[in-house]
């Protein structure tokens, strides 16, 4: 706009006539001192210095979105199972007392043989190894190694059985059938191969099972597994509770009417239901507690229950069945003293209980119209059924001893546990790079980095308690770190907001600071043009 | 004045008598009181204990397990939580039931004794016992934070034994919701922790549209540690229920509960009144209205009693002078009691009863007698905001001491909300009839003054108010401004300030063992804070964004435009367009046009043009 028009300069000394433009006959107002073309120059440059140099890292500094750095890729990695190969080395140590050591060298090579034949998943290993002869102090002491210890002792017939106390099976083999030193192959290493094969397939089975429903790369997923073992897997499965090292068992007595009153829950507890208890202490934690509940109608009246009325039948409305609080998930077990039966189908015989997946067990009593006070003894089965069916919540495998499905139970848990935390690490790192505007305060990024240390102990330890614990740790840190409150808030921060806000402010001011550049802008060019002109005019000349 | 003093020794011994039951599990009873001016007091209560032993091992049995574990979880040594909604006629009705220590002011009120080491530690215990409260009772418990809760010094004192109640790691705190509406939901949860639930007993009566549709109603729970002589330690839950139905309004039928007039022929009128005729009707509404049935006021019969309740305390009691005849159902026993303005009823487990209190004979000598004489409360209590405007208030409470020869003693305690600033200097109280305020009236005071946005103030003041005396006790406060996004929705109805809580000291603490005689409550406050336009914020953006726009948009013009004199700047708008258009159409015509048009000529169309610009 302060452009002044070439010609005006010689509009004195040039005759009118030389001017074509129909404007030129304007008054042309004086010509500009150069110092003012700079001040204006300045004034300008100085505006948007400011408003570069000084606003705009201002607004940067105060509306940004604090983002914690996250190791996204890590975290995907863990989720696709690149970072970690589950793999559980079962050291299975085998004692053969009557045996010569050349002998049991030679067997032990044979079975890892046909062992190896057999294994066609890579992730679930047993490995045996020669456990020093004799010595029952010798013996504990690698037993704390190994999953399982096989006794071999010479017999009539080729039997296998487990002990139902301890990690051991017992073998015996008539005398005849010690492979010889050059063999390669032997009936009685296969035996034991396939023995062994059969005691851990439902671990296998069932690990292989998790991996193969997470997003494991296809070249760690085992194949072979049948449908029917897949939708067996995945009912126990969905049956069992989430893993906690703590659970509250909460044992109710209903009625519907004034009567019983009372029950010996706390014997029968002591009685039935303690030892089972003690054994599951290394994995689990349990808190009891008992509660007798009068007139609690069942929410179907019906004398004799269909299939389709046991998942109605919890009065959910009015039987205070609430969880505990404290973090331990709750148990319930029911005993709903009543004259109701079971009936699933016409040909089966009626049952008294049922299982609730993930929350518990209903066991119907029936019990003469005036008892007014349930004894221990009759106590006695109901506690029984909740103890098997505890078993199943926990997500304990069926077959096999007490003690080999205890520690399949802590390592079928670490695997679903390391493979949980897993997976929502890369559902954070999903949701971070598919939300940009959402914050992650560094907590999350002290969760994330917190988690991935203990997955990766846990996977270093995968199959003993350690590496349940790390794992558990990492879960609760995953989750932790997923469920940040301040994350979510921020979702809901729409862009029309931040219009709304700015325009009317930054609008009027962006209009004249941009018009006023443009207009310095051109006629700065046309500065540089006339000069240039007026350098080839006076080269010409 | 002796029926005052036999009802008095009736209430005592019978709170003397149900201590001394305490180590039974379970009992429940209900105590049905006609109140004049046609209210009927209904006082549910329930008590169930547990062994401390068995508490522990977490065996509940009549104890409720869900309150149990909350209680154990926040390590509570004693719990009382109320929720109240209505006012307390005390004109009227006389003394409060059970001398008020079983009711809240409106809303929510909870006060509980934690063992913790240290305040912070006690606090986080608070918060888990106020977010687990809520989630079992449905209120808004989760709301009393830091806010709405204080540490009363001198109001409460422990109900339950506690071995070492002084003991500095057992904390109190104290929280109130006075905005909380109480309703059906927060009933629901209540019956659930009754053994009998509403299935059986007196509890088959309590049904969320009458309770709620009463005059004032109050819920407690109360649990505290009760340590027999001689005997184990239990802790007991006691669970009451008052309401003051109003029994006109419970005597309409469900299906038509729009109130109509009763034609003229059948107002109750005071016929000693000089000018009363047919057309003339004084309404006679003290002792109106004093026949009903049971069904009729609750709207169903009682289903028997729970089996579970100690036999020896008599399920429903009533409080009539022994002259009124009561009609009762089958199977059912009356005992009168010697205090001769009470009767108690017997009821088998599986009878339905009903009660039927026919209005008494038109005798006026029995009509004086048809109700038992209201006690005198020991004290009446008002208190209302004073002063006007948005920026000061002030206030008042009126305390009238009844009593002709008894001088009142006790503890007025007030927790107001932290935008209630007190100037403590303005507190005085004054007697009736003098001008100038008394300073041997107030004792002792405690204050404990606000934190903006932290803590609200705390203030108790310990008083004597001599024998047939009013005080009034006043104190100004300043009204702070909230900031954007702390009103609540509809700022505009005013913010719930909780009601002061008085603790009459009983004088003679060794005689019932304890430590408040008679407690009240005066109603809540509604404050007037200043309320903003909530579009501000955005009108705010857009006035000064305009404001700096067009301030900016000057300055910088100013500072980067050249001022030349209007003839000599360049051509702008409709004019520069026009002339554009014309040297357009010039250029035309002078391509198509003679081509003979000499320079001179060219100019001369042009030169008009200019001019006319110029004008």
């Amino acid at each position: 706009m302060s452009a002044q028009p070439p010609s005006s300069l010689s509009t004195d000394d040039a005759p009118p006539v030389a001017v074509t433009n129909a404007t030129s006959e304007l008054k042309q107002p004086p010509a500009e001192k150069p110092s003012d073309i700079r001040r204006r120059g300045y004034v300008i440059l100085s505006f948007w210095l400011i408003v570069l140099l000084l606003g705009l890292p201002i607004w940067w500094k105060t509306t940004t979105i604090y983002r914690a750095d996250l190791p996204l890729q890590e975290m995907l990695d863990w989720s696709d199972g690149k970072a970690c190969r589950p793999v559980f080395p079962l050291r299975i140590s085998i004692q053969a007392n009557s045996l010569q050591d050349q002998e049991a060298q030679n067997l032990l090579r044979l079975t890892q043989h046909a062992l190896d034949d057999l294994n066609d998943f890579a992730g679930h290993h047993l490995r045996l190894q020669l456990s020093p002869p004799l010595g029952d102090e010798a013996t504990s002491a690698t037993n704390n190694g190994s999953a399982l210890t096989i006794r071999l002792s010479p017999g009539e017939a080729t039997t296998a059985t487990l002990d139902p106390y301890e990690p051991t099976l017992d073998i015996t083999y008539p005398p005849n059938n010690i492979p010889s030193p050059t063999a390669s192959s032997s009936a009685l290493a296969t035996y034991v191969a396939s023995q062994l094969r059969s005691t851990f397939g439902e671990e296998q089975a069932t690990i292989s099972y998790l991996l193969s429903t997470n997003s494991m790369p296809s070249e760690h997923r085992p194949l072979g597994l049948s449908p029917e073992t897949v939708e067996s897997l995945a009912k126990r499965t969905t049956r069992s509770l989430k893993y906690s090292p703590t659970y509250h068992l909460t044992f109710s007595l209903f009625t519907s009417g004034a009567l019983p009153s009372s029950w010996d829950i706390e014997t029968a507890i002591e009685e039935y239901m303690k030892p089972v208890l003690d054994v599951l202490s290394p994995i689990h934690n349990f808190t009891i507690d008992t509660q007798v509940q009068l007139y609690a109608a069942p929410g179907v009246q019906n004398d004799v229950l269909q299939k389709q009325d046991l998942s109605s039948f919890i009065n959910a409305a009015e039987w205070p069945l609430s969880p505990s609080i404290g973090g331990a998930p709750t148990i319930n077990f029911i005993v709903f003293v009543g004259n109701q039966t079971i009936v699933t189908s016409p040909e089966s015989e009626s049952s008294q209980s049922w299982l609730i997946p993930q929350w518990g067990t209903v066991y119907l009593l029936s019990q003469p119209w005036d008892t007014t006070h349930v004894s221990t003894e009759t106590l006695k089965q109901p506690l029984l059924t909740f103890t098997s069916h505890l078993f199943s919540l926990l997500g304990t495998p069926q077959s096999g001893s007490l003690p080999l499905r205890l520690s399949t139970l802590t390592r079928i848990r670490s695997a679903d546990l390391l493979l949980r935390a897993s997976s929502t690490l890369g559902s954070l790192a999903r949701l971070a790079l598919a939300l940009p505007s959402i914050s992650i305060p560094s907590s999350v990024a002290d969760g994330v980095s917190k988690t991935m240390t203990h997955l990766r102990l846990a996977c270093d330890n995968l199959g003993g308690l350690d590496g349940l614990e790390h794992a558990r740790i990492a879960e609760a840190e995953a989750e932790r770190a997923f469920f940040e409150k301040s994350m979510v808030g921020q979702l809901f921060f729409p862009d029309e907001h931040k219009i709304a806000v700015y325009l009317p402010l930054l609008g009027p001011v962006a209009v004249p600071l941009i018009m006023g550049a443009i207009n310095e802008f051109k006629a700065w060019r046309k500065r540089r043009r006339e000069k240039a002109e007026k350098g080839a005019e006076k080269k010409k000349e | 004045m002796r029926q005052f003093f036999f009802s008095f020794f009736s209430l005592i011994s019978f709170i003397s008598y149900s201590f001394a039951s305490s180590s039974a599990g379970y009992h429940e009873q209900l105590v049905l009181r006609p109140l004049p001016l046609s209210a009927l007091l209904a006082s549910f209560n329930f008590r169930s204990n547990i062994t401390v032993s068995e508490f522990e091992a977490h065996n509940f049995r009549f104890f409720p397990r869900s309150l149990g574990q909350i209680i154990q979880h926040a390590g509570t040594r004693e719990l009382h939580l109320r929720f109240s909604s209505g006012r307390w006629d005390s004109e009227s009705w006389g003394a409060r039931p059970w001398d008020g220590a079983r009711e809240g002011g409106t809303g929510v009120e909870l006060w509980a004794w934690l063992d913790a080491e240290t305040d912070e530690e006690a606090d986080h215990k608070w918060l888990t016992l106020t977010n687990a409260l809520s989630g079992l009772f449905c209120a808004s418990l989760n709301f009393i934070d830091g806010t709405r809760t204080t540490r009363p010094v001198m109001s409460f004192q422990p109900e339950g034994d506690h071995i070492d109640a002084t003991d500095a790691n057992t904390h109190l705190l104290y929280g109130v919701l006075p905005h909380e509406v109480v309703c059906t939901e927060n009933l629901t949860p209540f019956l659930k922790l009754l053994p009998c639930k509403g299935k059986a007993g007196i509890a088959t009566l309590l049904d969320g549209h009458k309770l709620f549709d009463s005059s004032w109603q109050s819920m407690a729970i109360d649990v505290r540690p009760i340590c027999p002589t001689g005997g184990e330690c239990v802790l007991q839950t006691e669970l009451t229920i008052d309401m003051v139905l109003d029994i006109d309004r419970s005597k309409r039928p469900r299906d038509n509960p729009i109130p109509r007039p009763p034609p003229g022929h059948e107002l109750p009128c005071n016929t000693s009144k000089p000018y009363h005729s047919h057309d003339t009707c004084f309404p006679a509404d003290h002792e109106a209205n004093q026949d009903w049935t049971l069904s009729q006021i609750f709207g169903k019969y009682m289903k028997g009693t729970c089996p579970l309740t100690d036999p020896t305390v008599p399920p429903v009691c009533l409080q009539v002078p022994n002259s009124r005849s009561v009609y009762v159902s089958d199977g059912v026993l009356e005992k009168k009691n010697l205090d001769r303005v009470s009767r108690c009823f017997e009821i088998s487990p599986d009878t339905n009863f009903e009660m039927v209190l026919p209005s008494p004979s038109n005798d006026d000598q029995v009509v004086t007698d048809a109700l038992v004489k209201p006690e005198t409360p020991l004290l009446y209590a008002e208190r209302s905001f004073t002063g006007h405007g948005q920026e000061r208030g002030g206030v008042q409470t009126i305390l009238r001491n009844p009593s002709p020869d008894i001088e009142v003693e006790f503890i007025y305690m007030e927790s107001l909300p932290w935008f209630m600033r007190i100037y403590l200097h303005t507190m005085s109280a004054r007697v009736q009839g003098s001008k100038s305020d008394d300073k041997s009236l107030i004792q002792e005071t405690y204050y404990r003054p606000a934190l903006d946005r932290a803590r609200g103030s705390q203030l108790e003041v310990r008083m004597r108010i001599p024998p047939a005396s009013t005080v009034f006790l006043t104190y100004d406060f300043e009204k702070s401004i909230l900031r954007y996004t702390e009103y609540p929705p509809d700022a505009n109805r005013g913010f719930d300030v909780a009601a002061a809580v008085i603790t009459i000291l009983n004088k003679d603490e060794s005689k019932t063992g304890r430590f408040a005689a008679y407690n009240l409550r005066t109603t809540t406050l509604l404050c007037s804070l200043p309320t903003p336009d909530f579009s501000m914020p955005y009108n705010v953006i857009i006035f000064t964004s305009t404001a700096i726009a067009l301030a900016f948009g000057g300055m910088f013009n100013i500072m980067v435009r050249r001022f030349v004199a209007a003839d000599e700047g360049p051509e702008l708008g409709l004019k520069l367009l026009k002339s554009k258009l014309r040297a357009r159409i010039g250029g035309l015509f002078a391509k198509f046009g003679k081509g003979n048009k000499t320079q001179e000529e060219q100019d001369k169309v042009t030169e008009p043009g200019v001019v006319e610009s110029k004008e």
